[in-house]
């Protein structure tokens, strides 16, 4: 398995997606279901095959981890499906791994098999893939977040939809959360300390903090909608910066541990 | 303002004020330090600082002022003056104490974590969180309150404990030779010690990942495409593939290979003593020019140098510095109260002997896989079993809120 045969794995899962999306409006679940497992199955099959030619987990560059973002987005979509049913859910989650999915096919980046000692522990997997979970579950609420500011009064819209957002941002941070005291667990057995105020830690914690803002202000204030989905916007802009944005940081440039990439 | 109840204002001026009576402080007596919070220092400091939150809590029954405290606006406000400081801080190259270079230098801020400013906002962020905390466990309803306790206890204890600990822990670095055991250790600001264990090194190895190929640009000697260079990793011989235009193929792989340089070229013999270095025969041909050329290939190591395969006049092929994939100390531990342990230690794995953690972090990296010396930390934390525990708190926790949702933690909102 290489990164050439992708794309063979990658569109038949779309399609599977974009079939179970379409049943979910059509409001036949049983085939929704099935369609939308089947593509999981499908992509999960790529993951493991690359998984097992690469001879490590693939979770080291950006491509890698894009792989389980596409991958984690229709596993989120289907797990709030099942437990809140919303119809549209299912196109939201493929339309956005789509996205993902196409990024990689077009610009794929250098996928070796070289994993540097640091990184080979069994925390590795987990940390990572936990994170990615989370972002996936936060990256959806954050895009309904933004259509609802952008479609302003929408009365009957806003109280469901908005209860939709919080599970979610509920389920990321609580995901945030676990990747992020993983990593720290991780970190004791790696570097000697749990914490290091890295660049990619400091940022992982700013995250947090904005994501527990909203979920405070939330609890405070749950009439006023717009400044919680501000909070949330900004929210995912941190989280950005985290997971990509501090390689084009310059003040986390040559200072933290967390880059991976090649010279 | 300043008329009960308090809102955000009132929660933000008071976070402000903050920030400026540490800017104020950091201009007149300069950083904090923090090492003076040693044993038995932090006990007692902790103690006082436990008891005068219980304190507080106690009186904020009477006192509204010290209530708002315990609730969301004092929570949201505080959390919102630490994220500023942390975001401030990611955006800031953190460069030590002794840079007060610019503006951000004189206010602290390169080194935020000794910021007047910021241990300020810290410490009553903290106190916010103990406050709200007691507060919930005075009226604690089961079920419904356990996973807002395991988070926000769990965040305090994981919190008071690094920041207590911190002081205490001790980190040193040794490194060890392969002829004596080794006593010394330094400390980051290279005073020696003795300590009361010795590392006698019996082996060291390194494992390293197959050598790769990759092409350079011969006037920049920059990688291509520079910063993403496309590779080739040799698993076996003969192969072959392709590095952008150029078909490439290996018949020859050296594992431990010298030089032999005859009167108009370079060729690669097996060699198996110190100072070895990987050499591949390739033949390469570029698909659009046509063009070929056929050579020898070599990392190189300190002994030799490393051996590149002009391709035509602009690019070249190199084998850069193999990467290691495993590195490892064959050790025997001797401590002063008579334990002997032999074991190995490697990246992840870390050996513990009498409280301290030995951690492999690295070796000779000029002599590479020759290298005949292995570099060590060595560390002490007494607290850390209190950070585990606030950690297990949290997760679970965490693990709460996804289970039951927005709804299990839901306040009334509004009211306070």
């Amino acid at each position: 398995m290489t990164w050439e045969t992708f794309i063979y794995f990658a569109i038949p899962s779309v399609i599977l997606w974009a079939a179970g999306a379409y049943f979910a409006f059509r409001d036949k679940r049983k085939l929704a279901l099935t369609l939308t497992i089947t593509g999981i199955l499908v992509f999960a099959a790529y993951i493991a095959g690359i998984w097992i030619s690469l001879e490590r987990p693939p979770l080291r560059t950006m491509g890698e981890t894009r792989l389980w973002y596409s991958f984690f987005l229709p596993v989120a979509g289907l797990m709030t499906y099942l437990r809140w049913k919303y119809k549209w859910i299912l196109s939201f989650s493929t339309i956005l791994a789509f996205v993902f999915i196409l990024i990689n096919i077009f610009k794929p980046e250098i996928h070796n098999k070289t994993l540097m000692p640091a990184l080979q522990s069994p925390w590795f997997a987990p940390h990572v893939i936990i994170y990615m979970f989370s972002y996936a579950v936060l990256g959806a609420a954050t895009v309904i977040g933004l259509y609802f500011l952008i479609r302003k009064n929408d009365k009957n819209f806003t109280e469901s939809i908005m209860h939709l957002i919080d599970n979610l941002v509920y389920v990321g941070t609580a995901f945030l959360t676990i990747g992020m005291l993983i990593g720290a667990v991780w970190a004791k057995d790696a570097w000697g300390h749990y914490w290091s105020w890295d660049p990619k830690e400091t940022w992982a914690a700013a995250t947090w903090l904005s994501y527990l803002i909203f979920i405070h202000y939330r609890n405070h204030k749950p009439k006023n909608l717009r400044n919680a989905l501000y909070v949330l916007v900004f929210s995912f802009i941190l989280l950005q910066v985290c997971w990509y944005g501090i390689n084009y940081l310059p003040s986390a440039q040559g200072v933290s541990i967390h880059t991976y990439s090649l010279d | 303002m300043w008329k009960h109840p308090w809102g955000y204002k009132e929660g933000f001026t008071i976070s402000a004020g903050l920030v400026l009576t540490g800017i104020l402080l950091q201009l007149t007596t300069g950083a904090v330090n923090t090492d003076f919070l040693q044993f038995p220092v932090n006990v007692f400091l902790g103690g006082l600082y436990i008891i005068f939150i219980v304190v507080l809590s106690f009186i904020s029954n009477k006192n509204t002022s010290i209530r708002w405290l315990s609730g969301m606006t004092a929570s949201i406000t505080s959390i919102s003056a630490f994220l500023f400081l942390v975001l401030i801080m990611g955006l800031t190259r953190q460069s030590g104490v002794h840079d007060n270079s610019g503006i951000l230098g004189v206010l602290g801020f390169k080194n935020m974590l000794s910021s007047w400013s910021f241990v300020l906002v810290f410490i009553y962020m903290m106190s916010v969180l103990a406050l709200v905390t007691l507060r919930r466990l005075k009226h604690f309803r089961w079920k419904k309150d356990i996973p807002f306790l395991l988070n926000h206890l769990g965040l305090f204890i994981t919190l008071f404990a690094a920041v207590l600990g911190n002081a205490d822990m001790h980190r040193y670095q040794m490194v060890v030779g392969s002829e004596n055991p080794e006593w010394r250790a330094t400390e980051d600001s290279g005073k020696i010690i003795e300590m009361d264990l010795a590392i006698e090194l019996n082996d060291f190895t390194i494992d390293e990942y197959p050598p790769k190929l990759m092409l350079i640009d011969n006037h920049s000697g920059k990688t291509l495409p520079e910063k993403q260079p496309v590779t080739l990793l040799i698993e076996k011989a003969p192969t072959a593939g392709s590095l952008l235009d150029w078909d490439v193929s290996i018949s020859n792989v050296l594992e431990n290979a010298a030089p032999v340089v005859g009167r108009d070229s370079v060729h690669f013999v097996e060699f198996h003593s110190e100072g070895a270095a990987a050499a591949v025969y390739v033949t390469a041909a570029n698909r659009k020019s046509g063009k070929q050329a056929a050579g020898w290939v070599s990392s190189g190591s300190f002994l030799f140098p490393y051996h590149a395969l002009k391709l035509d006049e602009k690019v070249s092929i190199v084998m850069p510095d193999r990467e290691p994939k495993r590195f490892a100390s064959d050790v025997n531990v001797f401590t002063k109260d008579g334990k002997n342990i032999h074991s190995v230690i490697e990246v992840n794995k870390p050996l513990k002997v009498n409280g301290w953690k030995i951690y492999q972090i690295s070796y000779d990296e000029r002599m590479g896989k020759w290298s005949n010396i292995s570099k060590f930390e060595l560390v002490k934390d007494p607290w850390i079993g209190w950070v585990y525990a606030g950690i297990i708190l949290m997760i679970s926790g965490a693990i709460g809120l996804f289970v039951t949702g927005k709804t299990a933690c839901e306040n009334k909102g509004e009211n306070d």
